[in-house]
Order: structure tokens, then C-alpha cells, then sequence
């Protein structure tokens, strides 16, 4: 992580920002079936303290369980049934790619940091948090996480990664997907520049059943580029280059194939189930876990 | 166009080698950017990938291929040429008759005439002089010979055509005349609608008008009887089909008449119908011809035309009898001599008797010499023979004296004024000047037959018309003038609105020439008069039927310019503004090409 990066993080660790995000859990519009017992709700009924619903007597149940008050209204039997409370696999990727080190800050930065909070918000809340960075091949890893104590080991984790490489967000989800047997909350930090399309990847993803949350970073620079004249434009990632004359027409063309490629991730997620963010790299840290996230439903 | 080098056209070839040159040099700036997937995908929006897109929107490659086009085309010597008049001098004459005001030459034959003439000034080489005539119906030189090309221009720019036929030959001659003992030729723009044109040496026609389809009024004319008056209108039909001609005339925009007329090709039609009252007739044809000009017509129907008259006099049947059939305000007959008197009367008609030194007025003195005027009595002429008359004169107009026999006259001897009616001696003699506006018949009315003749209530009429200032039926082209009496300013206001301000000289106004068909309104601080005036030379002017110039005169179709005879051809170099393009276009693309630092546009 650069130097700006860092001091940032410092900031990250603010006393009073710290307070607010434990103050803060994510959010999992599915039940999840955890490993643990845990602080959320679990589609498992059994030991509980979160009251879920009634049924009749059978024999074998534990009376304890029996609503008496039912029983001298109704004069029948029933015993109440109260939710599991399971910890919460969190799945975070992050798109380390070449392309991410674009804008100001960059977009890594933003897509480290947001990590950093939501991983600190998750460890707070005793889920089960783990970290992989991606490009077209598998990068670093951290085993899962789970307590506060490890929030150290996260930060330390997500300031060794850098820019680098292609993307293949295709080839990620589906290694990554393939080795993991338990479903839970996957977030995807990523700018989706990706030539082969985003679309197949977070389909994959939803066929595994994962409740998919993506944040889609992109650099100021990306929305409206500060360009023109005879250029030759290189892409960081593949090298391919493209020439080409920029005047207002170019750039007019531009905003519109921008827009309509925004508009078709914005689609899929949306007749996909897939909950979705899109912010750029110069939004504060801050700005966008407290306010953005919030909205978003990822945490509460 | 010409060009003196056209070999020099090959240098543009070095066009294309220019962009060439501008599409190879590489120019373009690596920029990493983080993905060119963007991009990729708004080339099917727009076009910005093909190398002529840099062609297209460099300003500064299209200053370069300006100045370098330029500067090669300025090489092979290009050059506009235009034909011109050949000679030293040229005698530029217009006619400006009624018929070229015809609307089949856009916008019409008068206005093409004269931008075709201001295009052969402007094209007048240096050391060439230039002269204006207007062939009207008296032919006016507007501008005589002169090296001034703007003072001819004006004079082109301030010629108006006449509501009248104009006088084509008599211009032509005097067009020869101001050209004579040189080399220069003379242009003539008519369309020679009214009779050939003279075959002169020099002199090249150019003949406009395409179409001879028109209809118009000739005759608007009231005739005034007691106790009724009489309109009369006539319609001519100058065109090769028959064609039914609604006509509708008022009286200050009262219907008096309305009616449809039949006229067939090359006919004419006149309707009579009775007025009664005063007031502004206006006649109008409707019809779609080329000259709506003569499409309307406007008469005067005034309630008393002829002044108060005291005849003086030792009785004269004849003379009484005229003066109680003319509708004449007041007429007081004495015999008794007294100038105090005088003045409550607008004519004073002296029949025989000498009234001795005549104060200013207006005076119709018959058979007698007053003493206070130039002219003179010495003796007598026995039967006299009338040799001629001017028929023009509003004195004499429709007055024919062909019959008229005189048994004894005055020999006079003017020595000023008009002479209208001669034999061996002036017998009619009119003359204003001092205040004394005067007709003087030289015999008495008992020693002719004259009182017998149909001329002699129409030459009373129009003698106590001219006289009594009544301005009468007057035509384009009249020479009018007014008698001033006591007044010092008078304002004419024309038909067009045109105010003209006068001022009396020798004891009347001399108004400008009439040169538009209409009603006029003259003004003083004794009141206004009122008087229409009618096309000149009605039977001739509305014909607009272009004729043939003369064998070997004729300018050629289209452009007098181009081949026609007398012209020469000039050539107008362009190479200096070609020069200069390139030299601007130069130091726009080096302005432009310092202020970009990138160089792109």
C-alpha cells in the first residue's frame, strides 16, 4: 500500500470512525446457515432467543418449550420454535488488476479501504470474514477471520497488495467459488474492466447460490476523460493500443458507449438479484461505507 | 476566366502531397489509460478512428492547403474578362417610354436596362468618357461626356422612365451629336416597341421585352355639358388574343360606372356614361398584362373649370353667346373702361377698346395693342392666309383653323412670348411676364368667320382656361406653368407623394416636367388646384410589343457584353487577390499554429 494509502488507514482506525462501524453489521437479505453459533439469525430453528413461530406438540419435544398461556387459552398444545442465531461467512474479493491503479486516489485505494471497513465491520460482529485479491490468476489470500482481534491481521493483509495484472473476473469467481462449501455474503470489489465482460462471472455466482453484493469503483478520469487531440491510447492491463482523434464528437461517443455499458451491468444485476453500488475512486472512505453502504443495505 | 500560365495548375498536385505529408507525420502521444474497452465500443457511434478525422477538424492543415492552392492558381495568371465598349467615348441612351416599365424582364425592362448600363460603367477603361441620354419624350442628356464614372452612375441611378412614349430616334440623334468627331459608340437599351429605329453607324440596340400582351386606358376624359356632364373612357387591347376587360370607375370612390368590355385582339373599346358633381375620377381595368401602369386613369371633375370673365366691349353676339355656354363661374359684360374693377375678375377679354396701360392680370385682348407690352402694331394685312399653328399649345388644343378665313389683320411685331397662330404676319400671340399674363388675338372676331367655326368655342375655352390659370387636360411630357398673381411659394405634390417646392419666375409657376400619369395637387396660400395628369401620346405609349433593331445593331442574346458588335473584350487580372488570400491564410495558420501549444485544433 503507498504511503497515501497508509495514512489513510491510520484514519481508518480513527477513534470515533472505529466507533461508528461497530457500531454497524452487515446485512444478509438471505438467511445463512453458518458454522458457528453467532450474532445472526440462522434459517436453523433450535436454541435461539429470537422467537420464530409455533407448532403443535409432538411427542418428544422439550416442555420447556411449550406456551402454557396457549395451552389455558386453546386447550391445546404447542411449543414454540425460536431461530438459530449462526455466525456470517463474508467473502470478500478484491480486483487488484493493473486497471485499479487509475485515479486519484486510486481506485485500489478505495477498493482496500472499503474492504478494511466492511471486513472491521464484520469481525465485529463475530462473522467469518475472508479476503482474496484477484487479477486473471489467483492472487494472495487470507484464511478466514473471525473476532475483532484479527482486524490487524486483515489491515496488514490488505496493505500488501498492489496493481497488477489482468482482469478475469470470469475464471476468479469460478476457482474461487469451486473451492468453497459454504454459501454466504460474497462482495465483489472490482471496476468490472474486464474485456471478456462481467456478466458470465456474477452470473456464476448467483447459480451458487451467494448473496452477491458488487461495488463497482471507477476513476473520475474513466466517467469524463480530460483528453484531446491525436492520441494512442494503451491499455495498462493487455497493452493493445488504439489511435485515435479526440474532439467533442470522439468524447460525445464515448459518454454514450460509457452510459450504455453502465446501463447494461445495472440490468443484470437488477433481474439477477444482485445488490449494487457504483461510486468513484474520489468518494471518501467514510462518505461511502456510512452513507452509500448504508442505503445500499449492506449494512445497517 | 482565363489563365496566362496554365501550366502552373500542375503545382496542385502538391495538394494531396500536403495531406499526404500531414497524415504520415507521426504525431500522436502515447496515453496509458486503464482499459480501452470504452473507447472500443463508441467506434460504432462515431467515426473517430479514420485517419481523416484529423483531416477533417485541423484548421490548420486547411489554412495550408488555402495558402498553397493560392499561391499556385495566383501563378497561372487567372484573369476575369468582360467585355467592354471599344472607343474612346461612349453615348449610353435609355428609353424611357411607358413600355419600359413592362414587367416581363424582371424586374423590368427599365431597371435591367440600367444595371446592364452600370455594369458597362463599371467596366470603362481608364481614358474612356461616358454620356447619359433619357430618351423621354423630349430627349434629355442627363450627363454630357465625362471621364466621372460616379457622376455617371448617378445619373444612370436617378433616371426614372416617363408615363409616356419616348423619343427613341430623337435621342439616338442627339446622342450622335454628343459623340460626334470621335470614336466612340453609342448603346441604346429600348425595347422598340413604337416603330423601327434608325439605322445608324455606332450604335448597337439592345432590344428588351418578350412579351406584347397589354391592355390598357388611353382616354379618361369628362365632357362637360349643361345641364349634364359626360364621362368617357376608352380601352385599347395592344394584345394578340381577345380578352374581357372588367372596368369600374368612381367618383371619389363612388361607383359611377361598372361593366365588363369585350375587346378583341387589337381592339378597342369606349364607354360614355353621364357625372354629375365634382370630384376625382378614377377609372380602373383589371387585367394581368405586363404594365399595370396604364391600368388606371384619373380625371378632374371640377365644378366650375372656367374663371370669372368681364368682357369688355361694344357687343359682340358671337363672343356673348360662347361665354354664356361655357361653364364660366362668373361672366360680366360692360362697356365701360375702369382697371379698378379689374382685379374682382379673373380674365379681363378686351374686344376692341383700348384700355390704355394694362395692370397686372389676365388678359384676353381681341383686335387691339395694349401700349405696356412688346409687341406692336404696324398697319394691316388683308386676308391673311393661316400658314400654321402649334396644335400642342393647351390654347389650341383640338382646335382646327384649317377653314378659317381672315379678311384683315394687325401686322404685329412681338418682340417676346409665343407665337401661335402665323400667316404673313403673327395673327395669335400669347406672352406672361411682369405680371401680365396675355393672348392676343391680331384681327376682330367680325372680320373672320371664325365665330362660325366649331374652333371657336373650344379656342375661347381653352384661350380662357390658359388664362385664368384653370390647368385643364394636361398629358406627360406638358410644359405647365401657372400664373402666380400675388402669390410668392407654391408646393406640388405628384402622384407618387413627391412634394416640390416652386417659387414664381416672371409671374408664374413654372412646374417641373410632368413626368408620371396621375393626380397632382399644387398649393398656395390662396388654396390648392387640383389637376390629373393623363399618359402622353395614350394611342402609342401602352403598346409594349418589343420590335426588331436594325440589321447588324442588334446585341446579342442574353449579355450586350459578351460579343456584341462595337464591344472589346478586357481582361481583369486576379493573381494580386489571389496573392493576398494566400498571404491571409498564411498568417492565420501561423497566429493559430503559435497559440496551440499541442498544435492541435
Amino acid at each position: 500500500m503507498d504511503r497515501a494509502a497508509s495514512s489513510h488507514d491510520a484514519h481508518l482506525f480513527d477513534p470515533e470512525f472505529l466507533q461508528r462501524l461497530e457500531a454497524l453489521s452487515l446485512v444478509s437479505r438471505r438467511r445463512v446457515r453458518g458454522r458457528q453459533r453467532g450474532e445472526r439469525r440462522s434459517i436453523a430453528r433450535g436454541r435461539g432467543i429470537e422467537f420464530d413461530d409455533y407448532r403443535a406438540y409432538q411427542p418428544g419435544d422439550d416442555y420447556r418449550y411449550i406456551d402454557w398461556n396457549i395451552v389455558s387459552r386453546l386447550d391445546r398444545v404447542f411449543v414454540k420454535l425460536f431461530s438459530e442465531e449462526e455466525d456470517l461467512d463474508v467473502h470478500l474479493l478484491l480486483d487488484t488488476s493493473a486497471s485499479m491503479a487509475a485515479g486519484t486516489p486510486s481506485k485500489l485505494v478505495l477498493a482496500k479501504r472499503v474492504a478494511a471497513a466492511i471486513g472491521y465491520v464484520g469481525l465485529s460482529n463475530f462473522d467469518r470474514i475472508g479476503v482474496t485479491a484477484f487479477t486473471s490468476e489467483q492472487g494472495p489470500s487470507l484464511g478466514w477471520l473471525r473476532g475483532r482481534g484479527r482486524a490487524f491481521d486483515l489491515l496488514r493483509f490488505l496493505d500488501g497488495l498492489a496493481p497488477g495484472g489482468r482482469t478475469d473476473l470470469g475464471e476468479t469467481l469460478r476457482r474461487h467459488l469451486g473451492m468453497t462449501r459454504h454459501r454466504g455474503l460474497l462482495i465483489l470489489v472490482s471496476d468490472l474492466l474486464d474485456p471478456r465482460g462481467a456478466e458470465p462471472a456474477l452470473l456464476h455466482a448467483c447459480n451458487h447460490r451467494f448473496q452477491t453484493f458488487l461495488i463497482h469503483i471507477l476513476a473520475d478520469e474513466e466517467i469524463a476523460p480530460p483528453l484531446g487531440g491525436d492520441l494512442r491510447l494503451v491499455d495498462v492491463e493487455t497493452g493493445a493500443a488504439l489511435e485515435i482523434t479526440i474532439d467533442a464528437d470522439a468524447l460525445r461517443a464515448y459518454a454514450e458507449a460509457r452510459d450504455a455499458y453502465l446501463r447494461d451491468i445495472e440490468r443484470f444485476c437488477f433481474r439477477h438479484g444482485i445488490d449494487y453500488l457504483r461510486t468513484t475512486s474520489s468518494v471518501p472512505v467514510d462518505t461511502l461505507v456510512l452513507r452509500y453502504l448504508r442505503q445500499s443495505g449492506l449494512v445497517r | 476566366m482565363t489563365l496566362g500560365v496554365p501550366a502552373a495548375l500542375w503545382g496542385l498536385l502538391a495538394l494531396p502531397l500536403l495531406v499526404l505529408l500531414y497524415l504520415l507525420r507521426v504525431r500522436r502521444r502515447d496515453h496509458p489509460v486503464s482499459s480501452i474497452l470504452l473507447w472500443q465500443r463508441s467506434a460504432p457511434v462515431l467515426a473517430a478512428f479514420r485517419p481523416s478525422r484529423r483531416i477533417e477538424r485541423s484548421l490548420l492543415l486547411l489554412l495550408q492547403l488555402v495558402a498553397l492552392a493560392a499561391v499556385i492558381v495566383g501563378l497561372a495568371q487567372p484573369g476575369l474578362v468582360g467585355g467592354t465598349v471599344a472607343g474612346r467615348d461612349v453615348v449610353l441612351v435609355l428609353d424611357a417610354s411607358l413600355s419600359m416599365r413592362a414587367r416581363d424582364v424582371s424586374p423590368t425592362r427599365f431597371e435591367r436596362a440600367r444595371q446592364e448600363a452600370l455594369t458597362l460603367v463599371a467596366r470603362l477603361q481608364p481614358g474612356q468618357r461616358a454620356a447619359v441620354v433619357l430618351a423621354a419624350p423630349h430627349p434629355v442628356v442627363l450627363t454630357p461626356l465625362t471621364g466621372d464614372r460616379r457622376a455617371v452612375a448617378a445619373a444612370l441611378r436617378g433616371a426614372e422612365p416617363w408615363d409616356a412614349a419616348g423619343d427613341v430616334a430623337g435621342a439616338v440623334t442627339l446622342a450622335s451629336v454628343l459623340g460626334s468627331g470621335t470614336d466612340g459608340r453609342i448603346v441604346v437599351w429600348t425595347d422598340a416597341a413604337r416603330g423601327p429605329l434608325p439605322p445608324m453607324a455606332r450604335v448597337t440596340y439592345q432590344v428588351l421585352g418578350t412579351s406584347g400582351d397589354n391592355v390598357g386606358i388611353t382616354q379618361l376624359r369628362v365632357l362637360r355639358e349643361t345641364p349634364r356632364s359626360e364621362a368617357l373612357v376608352r380601352v385599347d387591347n395592344w394584345g394578340s388574343s381577345a380578352t374581357r376587360t372588367p372596368l369600374e370607375v368612381r367618383l371619389d370612390n363612388v361607383l359611377v360606372y361598372r361593366g365588363t368590355l369585350e375587346l378583341p385582339a387589337g381592339g378597342t373599346r369606349a364607354v360614355v356614361f353621364p357625372v354629375s358633381g365634382a370630384g376625382v375620377l378614377h377609372a380602373h381595368v383589371v387585367t394581368r398584362d405586363a404594365l399595370p401602369e396604364d391600368d388606371d386613369a384619373t380625371a378632374v371633375l371640377a365644378s366650375t373649370p372656367l374663371p370669372s370673365v368681364l368682357l369688355i366691349g361694344r357687343g359682340n353676339s358671337s363672343l356673348e353667346r360662347v361665354l354664356r355656354v361655357l361653364p364660366i363661374a362668373r361672366a360680366v359684360e360692360t362697356q365701360t373702361i375702369d382697371p379698378s374693377t379689374w382685379t374682382r375678375f379673373d380674365v379681363v377679354i378686351l374686344d376692341g377698346v383700348d384700355p390704355g396701360p394694362l395692370p397686372p392680370g389676365n388678359y384676353l385682348s381681341i383686335g387691339i395693342v395694349p401700349p405696356n407690352l412688346p409687341v406692336s402694331a404696324s398697319g394691316t394685312v388683308a386676308q391673311p392666309d393661316i400658314a400654321t399653328w402649334d396644335r400642342e399649345d393647351p390654347v389650341l388644343r383640338f382646335v382646327d383653323l384649317s377653314d378659317v378665313h381672315i379678311d384683315r389683320a394687325l401686322s404685329l411685331a412681338p418682340e417676346g412670348g409665343r407665337i401661335l397662330v402665323a400667316g404673313q404676319s403673327p395673327l395669335v400671340w400669347e406672352y406672361e411676364g411682369n405680371g401680365v399674363r396675355m393672348l392676343l388675338f391680331g384681327f376682330a372676331l367680325e372680320d373672320s368667320d371664325l365665330p362660325r367655326h366649331v374652333a371657336f368655342p373650344i379656342l375661347i375655352r381653352n384661350s380662357l382656361a390658359w388664362l385664368g390659370g384653370g390647368i385643364g387636360d394636361v398629358t406627360v411630357g406638358d410644359d405647365v406653368q401657372l400664373p402666380a398673381g400675388s402669390e410668392t411659394a407654391g408646393t406640388l405634390v405628384g402622384p407618387d407623394g413627391r412634394r416640390t417646392d416652386l417659387h414664381p419666375t416672371a409671374g408664374a409657376f413654372v412646374l417641373p416636367p410632368i413626368t408620371r400619369a396621375g393626380l397632382y395637387r399644387f398649393s398656395t396660400a390662396a388654396g390648392t388646384r387640383t389637376f390629373a395628369a393623363a399618359i402622353g401620346s395614350a394611342a402609342t405609349a401602352g403598346i409594349i410589343r418589343p420590335g426588331p433593331a436594325p440589321e447588324g445593331a442588334m446585341a446579342p442574346q442574353g449579355s450586350l457584353l459578351a460579343r456584341g458588335p462595337g464591344t472589346v473584350l478586357v481582361r481583369v487580372p486576379l493573381w494580386p487577390w489571389l496573392l493576398l488570400a494566400g498571404v491571409i491564410a498564411l498568417v492565420g495558420e501561423w497566429a493559430l499554429a503559435t497559440r496551440r501549444h499541442r498544435g492541435d485544433v
